[in-house]
């Protein structure tokens, strides 16, 4: 299992009227192979920033991703992200089968192996009943956990999440978090993780990582979640956890309020 | 519209003036078509003797007249077509039928109906607006979220309240595009009705090059038209970027 | 309920049909608006003589080329301008321009480089498909969303993939929308050109009714004229609707109707 790091990262764009914006400020941190990694921070932070250098859609101004020793500079299936836009993200003219089968196909896979791994990646997020249904006639729910299967099915090394869940109801959210949670479980892959919620990231991770508020956002602080499991919001450490990153989550917003 | 952007714009205008240039007198003859250093020159001329504004001011005259009035009575009976399923299926067949038949079509119809005369150009025009309104306007009423109309609903507003606070904010947008798909069916109208019966107008002009052979009078006419229609879009264009941004809507390409 | 409508439909054809023959004599001169028993009349004496066959011929032999030629360029260039920013903006600015120089106008300039041969014809028929094709296409290709794009790219798809999966079948849709618009503005075109300056098809044939005062295989004409037009129309979207309605989904809203 390789190791996500990030060596001095910073991100700059030039903005419409002369001139850059830094969003990412020297980001140092590493990704354990196997963990569940959340970044998490306060809306326009850069967290997604980061995830795209991560995923290789954007270059760093300075600084680097690499997995290990191999800098990231271009996408790749062994990272494959997961977005939070889940309407443009599957291909809305093929159902659901041929969504999930896209990244076999990519690799020409045989017939038998983009069979075996379709079928057993519908099954796992439970959409094999509907696997000749198109997009549109799913609901948000539905469409994410599509995007799930078509990931996994691909067998990446690292999934990049860019707020899967954040656009759902509550009830599909929390029953998708549990089940992703025992899919990270079953298929021990690195999790990179984004959310602006709390309460989800103590849910999920292993690890936590605060970034401060944007422009030239930087990670306040990591922290290894070794909560007990199941993870339950009655547990006193749990409660104890949240409290202490609710404070530092809302010093970072007044200070963007102050600026 | 920044800096860049004109200068982008520019290049690319000078690019094709410069294949223009090439290949007047070579591929093409220049009776056909000519340098465009001679259309300017023939432009500035036409200026000058005053006939450019006997032509521009007759065909902007007949647009308007007709654009206006066809534009009203598209948008009265588009918002009759859309209100109610009923009224839709009762007027879709008459109007589905003029649709598919292109203005140029109807001239020699108005010619002996109406002469040569400007009441003639005028029909033409409304006639060319009106189908595009009323299709356009009809999409927009019929298109109305029906959980606004029901919202307004338990908030206690009557028949007409909601037809003008919910209708036609919703179908806004939609009259917008239409307009400015109308206002080039206007040209359309016009240049066509000009070019079979007329003795002045941009369309005219175009005619008349082929019948006394003077090619110039025909490209100051498509600069002319060209030049009109652009400028006319854009202006439409930004005053709907105005008026629609209360509604935010994204009106595409 | 589909008999409902159905008839609804039927009525109001009727009652349109109705109102065109009482208003022929008690409003209008016969002899300028002419009646629809009289338009039917004259509808099946030029089917029989063969007349009817032979201009519809001509029309539709000129618009089937005309269109399939600048259908053809419309989308590969529209393809080009979608992917590469550079042509974009050389490309965009003469054609913005020259859009708004309506088909009708270019059939002078199109008889002096072609003659009055069918040249001319397929001239002015190709302008008038091949531009609304370019924008719609150029919009479908460079809408293509990013992030669909994202999606492919993490799923292993090369250059090629993505351009073939992913940006076809989404700009597919705006490419019908443009093809659609197209066969109005062909149709448009024929007429024009025929008008001014041809000996046969519809739009001759409704010319020559007038100068010969013949106004009822004018209106003959134009009567024909519009039911092609819902033919076709209707006969398109059959088609797209069968063979193409997955690709149709991801159309959201068809918004601008011509």
């Amino acid at each position: 299992m390789r190791n996500l790091k990030f060596d001095n990262v910073t991100m700059q764009f030039p903005r419409a009227e002369g001139g850059t914006v830094e969003v990412l400020r020297d980001i140092t941190m590493e990704v354990e192979g196997g963990s569940f990694f959340t970044l998490l921070g306060p809306s326009g932070c850069g967290k997604s920033t980061l995830l795209n250098i991560a995923a290789g859609f954007e270059k760093p101004t300075q600084g680097s991703a690499s997995l290990d020793a191999e800098t990231i500079d271009r996408p790749g299936t062994d990272r494959t992200v997961i977005f939070q836009d889940v309407g443009n993200a599957l291909f809305p003219w093929l159902n659901v089968w041929e969504n999930v089968e896209f990244g076999l196909k990519m690799a020409k896979a045989s017939a038998a192996l983009r069979k075996e791994r379709c079928d057993k990646y519908l099954e796992l997020v439970g959409l094999s009943e509907d696997r000749g249904k198109f997009p549109f006639e799913l609901s948000g729910g539905m469409k994410q956990r599509v995007q799930i299967a078509r990931a996994l099915a691909n067998d990446p090394e690292i999934l990049l999440m860019d707020e899967p869940f954040a656009a759902l109801d509550a009830i599909t959210k929390r029953y998708l978090q549990t089940e992703f949670r025992k899919i990270w479980k079953d298929t021990g892959k690195t999790i990179l993780y984004i959310t602006h919620d709390i309460f989800e990231a103590l849910l999920l991770s292993t690890h936590l990582a605060v970034m401060s508020t944007g422009p030239n956002a930087t990670i306040r602080e990591i922290f290894n979640i070794d909560l007990q499991e199941p993870r339950l919001t009655s547990n006193r450490d749990f409660a104890a956890m949240h409290s202490t990153i609710e404070g530092i989550i809302d010093e970072e917003v007044q200070k963007s309020r102050a600026s | 519209m920044n800096l860049a952007k004109i200068g982008r714009i520019s290049l690319s205008m000078l690019l094709v003036i410069g294949v223009w240039w090439a290949s007047s007198g070579t591929i093409f003859s220049e009776m056909i078509v000519p340098k465009p250093w001679d259309v300017m020159k023939q432009f500035v001329d036409m200026i000058e003797s005053k006939e450019l504004f006997v032509h521009i001011t007759a065909s902007f005259r007949r647009i308007s007249v007709g654009y206006v009035l066809g534009c009203t009575i598209g948008l009265v009976l588009g918002m009759v077509m859309g209100a109610t399923r009923v009224t839709r299926d009762i007027l879709t067949p008459p109007i589905e039928f003029f649709r598919n038949i292109p203005p140029v079509a109807m001239v020699p119809v108005v010619i002996s109906f109406f002469g040569i005369g400007e009441l003639g150009k005028y029909f033409l025009i409304s006639y060319a607006t009106t189908i595009v309104m009323i299709l356009n306007t009809a999409a927009g009423v019929s298109a109305t979220p029906r959980i606004r109309v029901r919202a307004a609903q338990c908030l206690g507003a009557d028949q007409w309240s909601i037809f003008l606070r919910v209708v036609l904010p919703s179908a806004w947008p939609y009259i917008l595009i239409g307009l400015r798909i109308a206002l080039g069916f206007a040209f359309t109208g016009i240049v066509a009705s000009e070019m079979l019966a007329a003795q002045e107008g941009i369309g005219f002009l175009i005619m008349q090059s082929t019948n006394i052979l003077e090619p110039l009078d025909m490209f100051v006419g498509f600069v002319l038209l060209g030049g009109f229609g652009l400028l006319t879009d854009q202006t439409l264009r930004a005053v709907i970027g105005k008026l629609a941004r209360r509604h935010m809507v994204a009106i595409g390409r | 309920m589909k008999y409902q409508r159905l008839s609804i439909l039927a009525l109001s054809a009727a009652a349109f049909i109705g109102v065109w023959w009482i208003s022929t004599y008690v409003y209008f001169n016969p002899k300028i608006v002419v009646p629809p028993n009289l338009v039917a009349e004259t509808l099946w004496e030029i089917t029989r003589n063969g007349e009817l066959f032979e201009h519809v011929w001509a029309s539709a032999r000129r618009v089937v080329v005309g269109y399939v030629i600048g259908a053809v360029f419309g989308i590969g260039l529209g393809t080009i301008i979608g992917l590469y920013r550079i042509a974009e903006e050389l490309l965009e600015p003469p054609l913005q321009f020259v859009r708004n120089i309506t088909p009708v106008a270019i059939v002078p300039l199109a008889i002096n480089l072609f003659g009055l041969d069918e040249g001319s014809k397929y001239a002015v028929i190709v302008y008038s498909t091949i531009i609304p094709i370019i924008f719609n296409t150029a919009g479908g290709v460079g809408g293509t969303p990013q992030i669909r794009i994202r999606a492919a790219m993490c799923l292993g798809a090369g250059q090629a993939d993505i351009f073939f999966r992913i940006v076809v079948p989404s700009a597919w849709p705006f490419i019908v929308t443009g093809l659609r618009i197209a066969l109005g503005f062909a149709f448009m075109g024929v007429v024009a050109a025929e008008m001014i300056a041809a000996d046969e098809g519809v739009g001759f044939m409704i010319m020559q009714s007038r100068n010969m005062f013949l106004p009822a295989q004018m209106f003959a004409g134009i009567f024909l004229l519009g039911m092609i037009g819902v033919g076709t129309d209707r006969l398109i979207r059959f088609a797209l609707d069968r063979l193409m309605s997955r690709y149709m989904m991801t159309l959201n809203s068809d918004v601008g109707v011509t």
